[in-house]
């Protein structure tokens, strides 16, 4: 974990008001990985906290992080050229991880949580793993990362709520339509919370056993792990930090 | 090399910047960032006898340089603290602040006893927004202020007591002087002011709890005023805070009169935010020729 002064290299528009950043790092830094975070601080002094976004991509000296614009950070965010200068807390958070045997893998996808799966892909990719992916999207306009599915998926479902794109369904109905033919041995998830609850209520319907594990949100104050703003409910009653203990968590084990 | 040290009720510190209470944790986190040891204090998380869950979620939002909290004391307990927190603190160079909260004041008797003798200083934390019961219930009149600082004191044998000052009052000197007339050894100000933030999509405050704790750069010209009138109101030390973010407005609390002073919101901003005060200092007492930052204490001059 480090706080460092990164310089952007290129930041653009990749779908509807979502950019993709790269960003060089001053130094070689221990520990970027699959649905771990940055905390990028915008760069005025009005907002006071940093943005936390997920490593979508990266290199020995380079980071590569995919954000919707939603509000005042992001937009600032967005305005930044190459050769800007922004700090950047990272590597934050545990990520997400498959055991060896966990051959076939699911990812039940919802709108920006594209961007963490992407790395999730391109970790694994080469290691022999099928992947299954259910990817979902308000419409055609804020489709994204398609090519990294089509690329390392034995199976695409891309579908959006609208129709505009693909089938009109949502990620997890896209899933258990075709969980017979994914067989999977472990499900990755990252999306809005809806679709989350939607995942484990579907789950628990079935009497799905497969492990899953879901990427949470939840607003930050210090993003290491210090201060408790940022924690989820656990199912046995205690409280974790999605910034420190998560933000990857087994689905049985939070409350969502 | 400017000496950057202070004395604040007999304990010594090798420079004044203090991590603010529950922004910091337990000091674990920030030191796989940088060793804590370069600190002059640590302020722990706020610590009640059991532990508790705390407010519900969002705790946290933003305005304009500032935020809102409202973690609601969420904390392991004191045995847990004692158990598993506190000696890693102890292997550190820093002096270890208790920062302790309760519902009655035996709550606030018991956990100063607790840790009496354990600990550098205890903080008295009567002055949290964010709790409904206890905490900022004794910190608003000047008689409460006075009864739970005059119980805690009693049950402190060898620890000396910090009273941590609300500045959601009417006359925070006047509180001021009824800590120290309890038996504070040293006060602390100012804990965060009482905010809300609306959603105006939803018609509902951003935070779960409705209300939250503003802190951060802006509070800053009001926390520098609090202390400047506190620091004239008592004979005791006292340590400044609320919205430092450098080492030029940690030197206006010291300026108004602060012995010390804490830096919480900036963790958030600038993990690296304290070192940097640290070098700040002494960069900005070598370039004026201060040799010791004891001098500027309380050298405010006002005009007219
Ligand atoms: C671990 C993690 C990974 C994330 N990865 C991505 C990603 O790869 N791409 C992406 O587009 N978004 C991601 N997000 C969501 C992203 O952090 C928010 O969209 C962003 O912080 C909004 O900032 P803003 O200034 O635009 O909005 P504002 O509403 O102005 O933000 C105000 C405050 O609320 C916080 N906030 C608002 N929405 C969220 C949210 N959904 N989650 C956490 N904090 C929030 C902001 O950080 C800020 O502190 C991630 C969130 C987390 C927790
Ligand atoms: C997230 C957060 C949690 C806090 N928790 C505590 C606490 O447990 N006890 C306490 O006395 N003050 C607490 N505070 C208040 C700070 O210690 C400090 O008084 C206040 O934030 C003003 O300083 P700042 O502007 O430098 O942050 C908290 C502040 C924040 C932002
Ligand atoms: S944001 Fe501070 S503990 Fe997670």
């Amino acid at each position: 974990m480090k706080d460092l002064r990164v310089t952007v290299l290129s930041n653009a528009p990749i779908a509807a008001g979502v950019n993709q950043m790269t960003f060089s790092l001053p130094e070689r830094v221990e520990g970027l990985r699959c649905g771990r975070f940055v905390n990028l601080s915008v760069g005025d002094g009005a907002h006071l906290l940093r943005r936390p976004i997920a490593i979508c991509e990266y290199t020995d000296a380079t980071v590569t992080i995919c954000y919707q614009i939603k509000g005042a950070g992001t937009k600032l965010l967005s305005q930044k050229k190459a050769g800007d200068e922004l700090t950047c807390v990272l590597p934050l958070g545990n990520g997400f991880v498959l055991r060896e045997e966990e051959r076939r893998v699911a990812l039940v996808v919802g709108g920006v949580g594209v961007f963490p799966m992407i790395s999730v892909l391109k970790e694994y990719a080469g290691t022999g793993r099928a992947f299954c992916s259910y990817i979902g999207f308000r419409n055609a306009a804020s489709v994204c990362g398609e090519k990294a599915f089509r690329a390392e998926s034995e199976r695409v479902s891309l579908v959006t709520d609208d129709g505009s794109f693909g089938e009109k369904t949502n990620a997890v109905a896209a899933f258990f339509a075709d969980f017979d033919k994914a067989k999977p041995d472990v499900i990755l998830s990252c999306g809005p919370a809806p679709m989350l609850r939607a995942l484990k209520a579907g789950l628990a319907e079935r009497g799905v056993k497969v492990p899953c594990y879901v990427s949470l949100e939840e607003r930050m104050g210090c993003g290491v792990g210090a201060c408790l703003v940022c924690v989820c409910d656990l199912a046995n009653g205690a409280r974790a930090r999605v910034c420190k203990d998560g933000p990857v968590f087994e689905i049985g084990e939070v409350t969502l | 090399m400017a000496d950057l040290r202070v004395n604040v009720c007999g304990v010594p510190f090798k420079n004044p910047v203090i991590a603010a209470s529950g922004t910091f944790g337990f000091g674990k986190e920030f030191n796989e960032i940088y060793d804590i040891s370069v600190l002059g204090g640590i302020s722990t998380k706020g610590l009640t006898l059991e532990p508790r869950l705390g407010n519900p979620m969002p705790r946290i939002a933003e305005g304009y340089g500032v935020i809102l909290n409202a973690v609601g004391l969420q904390n392991p307990g004191v045995e847990e603290f004692v158990r598993e927190d506190l000696p890693f603190l102890r292997g550190k160079d820093a002096v270890v602040i208790a920062n302790v909260a309760g519902r009655t004041i035996d709550d606030y008797a018991g956990i100063c006893a607790r840790l009496d003798g354990l600990v550098d200083m205890i903080e008295l934390n009567i002055s949290c927004p964010n709790v409904k019961c206890g905490g900022m219930a004794f910190g608003i009149r000047p008689e409460s202020v006075k009864e739970v600082t005059r119980a805690a004191k009693s049950a402190l044998k060898k620890t000396p007591l910090i009273v941590k000052l609300s500045p959601n009052v009417e006359s925070i000197a006047a509180n001021a002087l009824a800590a120290q007339e309890g038996g504070a050894d040293c006060l602390s100000l100012i804990n965060t002011l009482t905010g809300m933030v609306i959603d105006i999509e939803r018609r509902r405050p951003l935070i779960a709890n409705n209300t939250g704790g503003v802190s951060g750069a802006g509070i800053r010209p009001i926390a520098v005023r609090m202390v400047y009138e506190v620091c004239q109101a008592v004979s005791v030390p006292v340590i400044g805070m609320g919205g430092i973010t450098c080492a030029e407005d940690a030197l206006e609390f010291i300026i108004a009169g602060a012995s010390a002073v804490q830096v919480g919101t900036a963790n958030f901003t600038d993990t690296l935010a304290m070192p940097r005060i640290i070098a700040g200092l002494n960069d900005w007492l070598d370039r004026h020729g201060v040799p010791n930052i004891e001098e500027l204490r309380g050298t405010l001059r006002l005009n007219g």
